[in-house]
């Protein structure tokens, strides 16, 4: 019966601990400053790994079937595709309309 | 996936179920009454609810054509006042795209058509099914309050900052529009999940018709493309409540992102308009040629690349909008791109007719119609994908002509070829074959001396959505608006002998055409729960050189959970599921 | 996929259409997962406005969201962080037939959301106050750019619409109560609880971005 895990208590409040800590240290990096790209990187990796914890251990798709893992994969990368041709215009204009 | 496919043979009792060919008790005798058909979660009823619906609002939009038409005679203003005219192309293109084009195919015949063609009862959820449907409801409901309260007037693309600013009731429509999307994305996901889990017993993914591949890559194309309507007509509806300018250009915003926004969708939303008929073609080139579809894998995946690169490929409609040069080279090579999954599907459609016995039926007709039109309308598409040309272009009857060869020429044929080959099977009931052929062909034939002027016109330099135009184009606008009434007409006669039908005609047989396709095996109209029996799936829909015997199996004693049988011959066969 | 598991007995939960309780359940949960994929590019929307405007205003994101309150931000992602523990021991209770447990933890996690909600309640009106406006409205001149609006427009559109998100699984999770109070749900049947925890974590998963892209700009 796939689809049917059953996580312990001890499992999923320590997956919880995780996820604190995690939040912990992506306001402690803010403490030190990191320079100007570097920060944004960072901030954004901490988030990914906490939403990838929260996907995998708390929406069980560790334990759950393939085609569910390719749906999320599937948003995530139309969402890149989004933004990155949007970018391919907007960082690229030379003279981006906003400053008319 | 496919591993515990295949690990997971089983043995089962099969026997053969022939369609009952009088059935007393049909869906349509079920469960009937106003309240029975209001609240019904049977994917049948509800596709034909979809269906009388968009036939509705495909009146409607048809009629504020022909008032378009009708004001173009001349180059003056004979009835229709700018801001009226305005307001009429607003309404008739938004209502065809929103209304009528989304949900035509994989609404109405999909709903009817996919758990038929899998073997199962029902979508996987039946009350999602209606939900969407009083959804599309709610949309359509906003979207007429919107008309009677000051009308809109943006054209159907509501780019800011106009539409931030004009009058009228842009809010109204724009929510009604977002509603909508909802009940497209809730189709989309029924579709999927339904493919995914209700395929009946060996209907492994290399034996479902490719009508349900094309509604797979539609579906698909709907979940990920919808969403991104919906935030921006949210965006929008909020500009307007409350300025809060990302788009507004006065406030700081850039009105160019909005485009960027509604492209994102609605480029692969012209494809949910036409994939899903390449579905139908598929299905009834097979059909009335009596051959093995040719290219099976590639008319199958051709829509799921289709699908993916319409994804890549929204900026050729802002060419001259002001995006930098180095989207819009991307964005021109990109385009040309979509002509390769394109051009495999319309290569393996001639290949299944050659030495094929065709039998030019009126579903066959509208597909040649179809082969003839969508061809003009796709090549002219990629020229109006090459940057240079589409800076001439872009804005004018070209571009009209070429989208009216897309969606008239292409998914109008392939839904109409669709009607009448479901027809049958949807109401038991068979139509005037003599003026079905002849509707069709009034249809071609108006259809052509409507739109082809326009890329003449276009060529030339006449820009779209004016009122009134300059005197050499006079002869032109001429043509297009009697090659308008014209399809007027042929739509007028398709009505007429639609209704005979239903009223008197003959009965339809289960299987009207010798499909091998799934849903023919049952009886027309289906029962209430589609089979008597679960049925088991040993060969693909179009293994037309298999007996007819080997489509009908079902698996022995089953009863699909209702009522008792007779046990004939048995047979034992191993179905990987 | 499509194991059928002839031991699982179709039980009255299993509607008509499907074979036995497990395609059934599989179903739900693909069909919550695709929809899941919607809600993903829905914010997809405003992500992409707020990448476009920092790529041109890197500055104007420095300076505003030095007046959001990290600490009160940092309070709001614990609190999710905590509520979505709390739903997924819900599951687990109902896995195992906890009757007791799937309630009280359905509770704590409508307790936590309205604690999400005060929060950004109060957060929403100090910026009222100050006359921090989306857009047009915009009244506040303690940050010297001209297209702080549009910064606040941004922001107030996540925050907004994660909010209404927050406000459905409220009433989606009373929803499950009720239904739990009746004994609906045990170790066989527990669809609903499981979607709704799907749908749960994902806006505790916007909110992880939110909240460093939005307060976290040092
Ligand atoms: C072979 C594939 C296609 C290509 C390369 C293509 C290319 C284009 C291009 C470049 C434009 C922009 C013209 C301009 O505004 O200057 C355009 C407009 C349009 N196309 Fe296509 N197209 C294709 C197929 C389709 C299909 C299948 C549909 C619909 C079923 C469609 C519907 C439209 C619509 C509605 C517009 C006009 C949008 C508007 O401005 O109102 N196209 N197409
Ligand atoms: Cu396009």
């Amino acid at each position: 019966m796939s689809g049917h895990h059953i996580s312990s208590a001890k499992f999923l409040w320590g997956v919880g601990i995780v996820l604190l800590v995690l939040t912990f240290i992506t306001v402690a990096v803010t403490w030190i400053e990191i320079p100007s790209p570097w920060n944004v990187v960072v901030a954004i990796a901490i988030a990914v790994v906490k939403a990838a914890v929260v996907a995998m251990f708390f929406m069980n798709l560790w334990w759950d079937t393939k085609f569910n893992i390719l749906l999320l994969v599937m948003s995530i990368i139309f969402f890149m595709i989004l933004v990155g041709i949007t970018l391919l215009d907007t960082l690229y204009r030379t003279d981006p309309i906003p400053s008319f | 996936m496919a591993t515990s496919e295949t690990s997971n043979i089983k043995r089962l009792q099969v026997r053969r179920f022939k369609p009952e060919e009088n059935p007393k008790s049909t869906y349509l005798t079920e469960e009937t009454g106003i309240w029975a058909w209001m609240t019904t979660v049977d994917h049948k009823k509800i596709g034909l609810m979809y269906l009388a619906s968009i036939l509705f609002f495909f009146f409607v939009g048809g009629t504020l054509a022909l008032l378009l038409r009708t004001e173009l005679l001349t180059p003056a203003q004979s009835f229709i006042t700018a801001d009226t005219y305005n307001q009429i192309f607003t309404l008739h293109g938004a209502i065809m795209v929103f209304f009528f084009l989304v949900p035509s195919v994989p609404a109405a015949l999909g709903n009817f058509v996919l758990p038929l063609q899998l073997g199962c009862k029902d979508v996987a959820f039946p009350r999602v099914n209606l939900l969407s449907y009083y959804i599309y409801v709610i949309g359509a409901v906003f979207t007429l309050i919107a008309i009677f309260t000051g009308g809109v007037d943006t054209g159907w693309t509501f780019y800011t900052p106009y539409s931030a600013t004009t009058g009228g009731n842009v809010m109204m429509m724009t929510l009604g529009v977002f509603i909508l999307g909802f009940s497209s994305i809730l189709t989309g996901v029924n579709f999927i999940v339904t493919i995914h889990r209700l395929r009946s017993p060996g209907q492994t993914w290399n034996k479902i018709s490719l009508f349900l591949w094309s509604l797979y890559a539609t579906s698909i194309i709907q979940i990920l493309a919808t969403p991104v309507l919906a935030i921006t007509l949210l965006l929008l509806t909020m500009e307007r409540a409350l300025h809060i300018g990302i788009f507004d250009p006065a406030l700081g915003g850039d009105p160019v992102l909005y485009q960027h926004f509604f492209w994102f969708y609605s480029h692969p939303a012209v494809y949910i308009m036409i994939v899903p008929g390449f579905g139908i073609v598929s299905e009834i080139i097979s059909t009335f040629s009596r051959k093995h579809i040719f290219g099976y894998w590639a008319i199958a995946l051709s829509s799921l690349a289709i699908a993916f690169i319409g994804f890549l490929v929204w900026g050729h409609h802002m060419f001259t909008a002001g995006q930098s040069s180095l989207a819009n080279m991307v964005f021109s090579f990109l385009t040309f791109l979509v002509g390769i999954p394109t051009g495999i599907k319309i290569f393996n459609w001639v290949a299944t007719m050659y030495k094929g016995s065709i039998d030019m039926k009126t579903p066959m007709l509208y597909i040649m119609a179809f082969l003839f039109l969508f061809m003009i309308g796709g090549f002219t598409g990629i020229m109006l994908g090459s940057l240079a040309v589409d800076i001439h272009l872009h804005d004018t009857y070209y571009v009209v002509a070429h989208f009216h060869y897309v969606m008239m020429g292409g998914m109008v044929m392939a839904f109409l070829g669709g009607l009448h080959y479901w027809w049958p099977k949807m109401f038991g009931k068979m139509y005037n074959e003599f003026w079905a052929r002849i509707a069709c062909v009034v249809i071609f034939i108006g259809f052509n001396l409507t739109f082809l002027p326009q890329f003449v016109m276009g060529s030339m330099g006449m820009p779209r959505r004016y009122f009134n135009y300059l005197e050499q184009f006079q002869g032109y606008h001429q043509a297009s608006t009697y090659g308008s009434y014209i399809l007027g007409i042929g739509f007028l006669i398709i009505a007429a002998y639609l209704l005979h039908s239903l009223l008197r005609g003959k009965k339809a047989p289960p299987n009207p055409w010798g499909s091998r396709a799934m849903e023919w095996q049952t009886s027309s109209p289906p029962s209430l729960h589609n089979y008597e029996h679960t049925p088991v799936v040993i060969n693909g829909p179009y293994d037309y050189h298999k007996p007819m015997s080997e489509f009908q199996l079902g698996i022995e004693g089953s009863h699909n959970g209702h009522g008792e049988h007779q046990h004939t011959e048995t047979k034992t066969v191993e179905a990987d599921k | 996929m499509a194991q059928t598991s002839a031991n699982v007995k179709k039980g009255d939960h299993v509607q008509h259409h499907f074979v036995d309780s497990d395609q059934q359940f599989e179903s739900a949960k693909m069909g919550m997962w695709i929809f899941l994929v919607t809600e993903i590019l829905f914010f997809g929307g405003l992500f992409l406005a707020y990448i476009v405007f920092r790529s041109w205003y890197p500055e104007l994101y420095l300076m505003a969201s030095d007046h959001l309150d990290t600490f009160w931000g940092a309070v709001n992602t614990v609190v999710l962080i905590g509520s979505s523990l709390t739903v997924a021991m819900a599951i687990r209770s109902a896995q195992l037939n906890q009757q007791k447990g799937l309630i009280i933890n359905l509770a704590i996690t409508i307790a936590l959301a309205c604690i999400f909600m005060v929060i950004k309640y109060f957060e929403y009106t100090h910026k009222f106050d100050l006359g921090i406006y989306p857009g047009a409205y915009y009244a506040y001149d303690g940050i010297a750019h001209d297209k702080a609006n549009i910064f606040f427009s941004i922001y107030y559109m996540m925050t907004g619409l994660h909010g209404i998100h927050v406000l459905i699984g409220i009433g989606l999770m009373i929803w499950l109560i009720v239904r739990a109070r009746k004994g609906h749900f045990h170790s066989e049947y527990y669809t609903p609880v499981e979607i709704t925890g799907l749908y749960w974590h994902l806006v505790d998963i916007i909110w992880i971005f939110l909240f460093p892209l939005l307060y976290l700009i040092d």
